[in-house]
């Protein structure tokens, strides 16, 4: 793998559910040092793309390749490099913050000592050291946010994948959310991040994809997409019918 | 790509890796217990409470003594050792349970998406799981001599019935696992998972012995693992002859390790 290979390299890719067609042919690649944004509205096929990418499920048909490594054929090598966090928190509510960025870094192949020492490291970045020794249970959803981006970056993976991660998030959450989220980019992280709000992908993407009814119906730098005013355009198309 | 496969552990580490994945899964949710204990009292205190309840209504009754499996033996040593394999086939629920709560959550996700060995979250589950038994055994051979039930084989006796209970119980949750993942709804599992823990533990010799229940009763009693698991810990405490009901209680071990362990895994995977 060289510069200019691509973190990811999603084509021809179909994924049906029954009768229910979630990914009908997407073709996408990610940049890597880039923070790429899915741009879509509820049910356009986000989650299920995001999850086949991760190696949680397998595309029906074509093929994705994640850091030189094809999902279906290598997924151990993929799991071992990336992070992920999904649509909701991969955390045990049963758990303190703190025993669940161990847990989850040791399961990642960290040695305890060195789980130990992340955890404190990014409890400290995004601002938990307070509460982390507090059960989970008792987070606010923006802490648990971003206790649940902690988790995904214990053992620095070179490529993040983010499922909707501002959701439900008031707006100083995601806010600082994506404070942290851009000081990952300045350090070189590739991002592949699912997003329904067209503002957060204007003004944070490098790239950007809009993806409805389990399609690319639109890509380019959010400046591209909308000097032809097809950002907007066809966003708010797919969300006018999409929100009802 | 050659550099990939070349990268590829060998497989001995990948096995050692498997072992220590479900140590730390294991790990976790045995803290989990300690952090929130009352999720300890259905599996240490219920118990306890059914023994003292059962033996107290029951342990007074007698059983002719020339009743097949009773010779020599007071009705509440007959009893107790029905009562502690009731027991664990009752615990064994929880198992399904809780790796249902774990597949529903996000967390399923989180642990599939890191290269963790697949099996690890059962194995985990299977490992805290059998602390759980351990303890629960050993509390009620405890409360249960001051009610009657006399070891005459001593510490290692107690030591053959706990190990005995501990393998029986984790068997049974082996199946609770499989068929939690079969109903896949966290709701329907709860009010179902109880149904055959009941029937296998009533449909038994726990209690009376085989030739005392309903008809219809006998041919399955005669084959359950509960009536077995409680003739060796009989045996066990009485120091009677033990080989052919371990036999048959290794068969149905062994069998329910391997069939809906192999199911239970297979399910775990491929919830796409
Ligand atoms: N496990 C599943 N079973 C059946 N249908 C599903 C499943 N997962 C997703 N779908 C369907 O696939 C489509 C895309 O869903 P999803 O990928 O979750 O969209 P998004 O994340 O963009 O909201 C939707 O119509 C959804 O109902
Ligand atoms: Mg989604």
């Amino acid at each position: 793998m060289n510069d200019l290979t691509p973190a990811i390299e999603v084509s021809g890719v179909r994924k049906a559910f029954g009768q229910v067609t979630a990914l009908d042919g997407v073709d996408l690649s990610v940049a890597p040092g880039s923070l790429t944004a899915l741009l879509g509205p509820n049910g356009a096929g986000k989650t299920t793309l995001v999850r086949i990418i991760a190696t949680l499920s397998r595309a029906d048909e074509g093929r994705v390749r994640v850091l030189g490594f094809d999902v279906a054929a290598q997924p151990k090598q993929v799991r071992a490099r990336i992070g992920l966090t999904g649509q909701f928190a991969g955390l045990d509510d049963g758990l303190s913050g703190r025993d669940n960025l161990i847990l989850i870094g040791r399961l990642a192949g960290l040695r305890r000592r060195q789980a130990v020492e992340r955890a404190g490291e990014l409890a400290a970045t995004f601002g938990l050291t307070d509460a982390t020794n507090r059960l989970v249970r008792t987070y606010s959803g923006g802490m648990r946010r971003r206790l649940d981006l902690a988790a995904s970056l214990m053992a620095r993976p070179a490529l993040l994948v983010l499922d909707e991660p501002t959701t439900g998030l008031d707006p100083a959450s995601r806010q600082q959310l994506w404070t942290e989220l851009g000081a990952l980019r300045a350090a070189g992280t590739t991002m592949l991040l699912t997003t329904q709000y067209l503002e957060e992908a204007d003004r944070f993407a490098d790239f950007v994809y809009v993806l409805n009814h389990g399609t690319v119906v639109a890509s380019g730098t959010a400046a591209q997409l909308k000097g032809t005013g097809s950002l907007d355009e066809a966003f708010l198309a797919l969300t006018r019918e999409g929100a009802i | 790509m050659t550099i990939a496969i070349a990268t590829e552990a060998p497989t001995a580490a990948i096995r050692l890796r498997a072992v220590r994945d479900s140590g730390l899964i294991a790990g976790r949710n045995l803290r989990v217990l300690r952090k929130n204990p009352g999720r300890m009292l259905y599996p240490l205190v219920q118990p306890l409470i059914l023994l003292v309840m059962q033996v107290s209504v029951f342990g007074n009754l007698a059983l002719a003594g020339h009743a097949s499996g009773t010779v020599g033996m007071s009705y509440r040593e007959f009893l107790i050792p029905g009562i502690i394999i009731q027991n664990a086939a009752l615990t064994a629920p929880t198992t399904g349970l809780a790796l249902l709560r774990d597949a529903g959550s996000g967390l399923a996700d989180r642990f599939r998406s890191l290269p963790v060995s697949r099996a690890a979250v059962l194995a985990g589950r299977l490992g805290s799981d059998a602390v759980v038994f351990t303890v629960q055994a050993m509390l009620l051979l405890l409360v249960a001599a001051p009610l009657g039930f006399r070891v005459h084989t001593g510490l290692p006796g107690m030591l053959a019935i706990t190990g005995v209970t501990v393998v029986f119980g984790l068997s049974v949750a082996v199946l609770s696992a499989w068929l939690a993942l079969l109903i896949n709804d966290a709701e329907t599992a709860e009010r179902t998972l109880y149904f055959p823990a009941i029937a296998i533990a009533f449909i038994s010799s726990a209690f009376v012995p085989v030739g005392y229940l309903a008809g219809w009763m006998q041919p399955i009693a005669r084959v359950n693992p509960v009536t077995g698991a409680a003739a060796v810990i009989r045996s066990m405490a009485t120091g009677g002859g033990l080989a052919v009901p371990l036999l048959e209680l290794a068969c149905w071990g062994v069998f329910l390790f391997l069939v809906p362990g192999f199911l239970a895994a297979r399910r775990w995977q491929s919830q796409n």
